[in-house]
């Protein structure tokens, strides 16, 4: 009996975890548990079986591998992004931005809902919470959607499906999570998910043109008295062309003196003529540009700045990700500040929520690294590995159940759970089907963003409920009352998006150049570290904190000789 | 009971006092990092204690908030099946648990971070970057984190206690799954 027990010890400890979760206590704690009674089981049993290799001094790894969670320089991304994304929805851009381009879009059919769509992805590259688009976005552009007759479902799908766009564009923290679990670079990652999730834009509007012709009653164009800063197109595409040529004249010029980079300092200087050109005329009153022109403008650049500033310094190279998000904070501080919308207050709030997010977040890291000592080490990782290696259709095979796995998971439990529990476990096997990691991690990022939308239990949904008004309302702009939105409703819009979602996954399995292309030339990642500064690199031959730890069976050989100096 | 009420209390007030004013640290993560960062780019000089003191910073904000998060609920939780359950047997499973797995859990993590902590101090442990920061510090912060959430624990146990037995009114605080819309300065809810 007890060696029955020793030889199943990786299935039994699995299974113990999953009661263990279920039980609903926090999942740091239960992961954390979970790896620390087992220890004590395996290293009972060790006698008796050969796939234990665990005993007493390993445990003393423990601390040291609390503090390689702490000095891991890629996770400090996720506070700076969360604090960034969390000021700019304080200081209104959404808003702005919504009243802005749904003015732009208004007029033609559907526009409203290509508004939503593209506020959602530049919300996105911004933000990247998924809460504070879809509740930002449900709260103002809901109400006018029902207002003009959009239909119910549609409505409400288009703006949950757009605010979970901040899942897989870049900078999602869902993708700084992947990206530590399967042992890639966050830019690599991140240059990885752009194409899939700019496509996944993309197809979103083509469904709504789709509708718009099939079904134009579901979603009309706006009246022409709504749009208050009336028309002006004309005026925004002079002003968009002579942008544009000011910033090929800047390149022209700039080439023999720079070399590097022209073509930075020239769209930045571009940029910014436009920008002060357009903030003089409306503080002058010269009327130069129409006021929709004006508006425009003034509303998207310091957002596409910001989004420059931490997405395109990331890409370049000129930043590693984390001091992309210590900057983006920093200009989200600045644009608030700008905005008259940062006090006291609002900052502490920030902070406040910031915390709480980073602390269960790496607790939960932590809690899965005490959990994978144990599990590998009674070879946990081969368990997995023989299972997934026994399904039928080798690599393909592996993909297809993994997607379906993550597909059910995201139905019942949410995004953060399934990178840190599931992925580590699956992250090995794909190694060693030769799967390329990015791209396996793209597919699951696009698969988790689904898990936003899957009813019962998807969050975008809550949020939604949250915000759509469940009640037959009064609206004073029309003067009649509108009736509420069922949940049924706020379902029912998702089953669209899902099925674009499923779409997509199957896009980025068929076509894996879509986020491998966007790296450039092939290296081995495996020995470049990208996200260290360069200083760092000299750090004389001292190995860096072992971020590969999940995927990776510990070297458990290593780790008692280090911990066992006196 | 009401003396061991107070107790929590005492308890929760100190780490909710640290929880509370921990969070500046991030700010100042942040701006050591972007200052950091455009320093290095303009005048190409870089030093090792700047990025070090980064997840310093940050670590000390985790570490030090966990039990903070724990008791105002924000440790995120599976509730899938405990969704059903009623508020008593919710209370219930979480005092089991705070007692047969988290005590003993932050119990052995104690017992193993302070020789972990203790020879680095005593042995002077410079870290292996050059111009790099003292580690002790960093392990220091291990500690005093599942210091607090061990009284962090004794005083959930009184108070999952306490209202089992009817002597506290209010249950355990609303579970927060990530950011809430109040978190985020929207007051939502229907419009009437």
């Amino acid at each position: 009996m007890i060696e029955l027990i020793a030889h199943n010890l990786a299935p039994i400890m699995f299974a113990s975890l999953i009661v263990f979760l279920l039980l609903g206590y926090p999942v740091a704690f239960s992961l954390a548990f979970n790896g620390l009674l087992f220890f004590f089981v395996a290293v009972e049993l060790s006698p008796y079986s050969n796939d234990i290799r665990l005993s007493w001094p390993l445990i003393q790894t423990l601390p040291a591998r609390v503090l390689d969670v702490m000095r891991n320089d890629t996770l400090l991304a996720i506070p700076f992004f969360t604090f960034m994304g969390i000021i700019l929805e304080k200081s209104g851009m959404a808003e702005d931005l919504l009243d802005t381009i749904g003015q732009l879009f208004g007029p033609i059919r559907g526009g409203l809902a290509y508004a939503v769509i593209l506020v959602g992805a530049l919300l996105a590259a911004t933000t990247g919470v998924v809460a504070a688009s879809v509740i930002a976005m449900g709260l103002i552009s809901l109400p006018i959607m029902l207002r003009y007759g959009y239909e119910r479902p549609l409505a409400s799908g288009v703006i949950a499906a757009s605010g979970t766009l901040a899942q897989i564009i870049p900078p999602s923290l869902v993708l700084i999570v992947l990206a530590d679990q399967l042992g890639r670079s966050v830019g690599d990652m991140y240059a990885g998910a752009l194409i899939p999730g700019l496509l996944l834009t993309g197809l979103y509007c083509a469904y709504i043109f789709v509708v718009s012709i099939v079904k134009p009653s579901a979603v009309p164009a706006l009246p022409a008295e709504v749009r208050t800063l009336g028309g002006g197109v004309t005026s925004l595409i002079v002003a968009l062309s002579a942008a544009v040529a000011i910033g090929f004249a800047a390149n022209y010029l700039l080439q023999d003196e720079i070399e590097n980079g022209a073509a930075i300092w020239a769209a930045t200087i571009a940029v910014a003529v436009i920008y002060g050109g357009a903030l003089l005329d409306k503080m002058l009153g010269f009327g130069v540009l129409s006021r929709l022109a004006q508006q425009v403008i003034i509303v998207l650049i310091p957002p596409l700045a910001l989004i420059f500033l931490v997405l395109g310094t990331i890409f370049l190279g000129i930043a590693t990700p984390t001091e992309g998000g210590a900057m983006g904070a920093t200009g989200a501080l600045i644009l608030a500040f700008a905005k008259r919308r940062l006090d006291f207050k609002i900052m502490s709030d920030a902070l406040e929520a910031t915390t709480r997010l980073a602390c269960f977040v790496l607790f939960i890291l932590i809690g899965s690294r005490i959990f994978s000592l144990t599990f590998y080490g009674i070879n946990g990782h081969i368990w997995v590995e023989e299972l997934f290696i026994a399904l039928p259709g080798g690599e393909w095979g592996f993909l297809v159940a993994v997607n379906i796995l993550v597909f059910i998971l995201g139905c019942f439990i949410d995004f953060f759970e399934i990178a840190f529990i599931v992925v580590p476990l699956l992250a090995p096997v794909a190694d060693k089907f030769g799967i390329d990691l990015v791209w396996f991690g793209i597919v699951l990022a696009v698969n988790l963003q689904t898990s936003f939308l899957t009813p019962p239990f998807g969050f975008a949904l809550f949020y939604m409920r949250s915000v759509a008004p469940a009640a037959p309302w009064f609206d004073k702009v029309s003067k009649r009352t509108i009736a509420g939105v069922s949940t049924l409703q706020i379902y029912r819009g998702a089953v669209s998006f899902i099925v674009l979602q499923s779409i997509m996954i199957v896009v980025v399995l068929a076509f894996p150049q879509l986020s491998i292309a966007a790296r450039g030339p092939e290296v081995d990642l495996k020995n470049i570290q990208i996200e260290l500064p360069p200083a760092e690199g000299e750090d004389n031959g001292i190995a860096p904190p072992p971020d590969l730890d999940l995927s990776q069976p510990p070297d458990l050989g290593g780790e008692q000789q280090q911990q066992q100096s006196p | 009971m009401q003396a061991l009420l107070a107790v929590s209390r005492a308890i929760d007030a100190v780490t909710g006092f640290i929880g509370h004013h921990i969070r500046w640290l991030i700010l100042a993560a942040v701006l050591v990092s972007a200052v950091n960062a455009i320093i290095r780019k303009l005048f190409d000089i870089s030093s090792n204690a700047w990025l070090e003191l980064q997840w310093y910073l940050f670590g000390a904000v985790f570490m030090m908030a966990a039990a903070y998060v724990l008791q105002r609920n924000g440790h995120v939780r599976i509730d899938v099946v405990s969704n059903r359950l009623s508020e008593r047997t919710r209370e219930w499973i979480d005092l089991f648990c705070h007692i047969l797995m988290l005590l003993p859990l932050v119990l052995a993590m104690i017992w193993l971070t302070i020789p972990f902590v203790a020879e680095s101090y005593q042995g002077h442990e410079i870290s292996t970057n050059a111009g790099g920061l003292v580690v002790w510090p960093s392990k220091l912060f291990i500690l005093l984190g599942f210091v607090l959430l061990l009284f962090q624990v004794i005083s959930e146990v009184i108070k999952r206690v306490g209202f089992l037995t009817g002597a506290l009114k209010e249950a355990e605080p609303e579970a927060t799954h990530g950011l809430t819309p109040e978190d985020l300065g929207v007051h939502g809810g229907p419009q009437k």
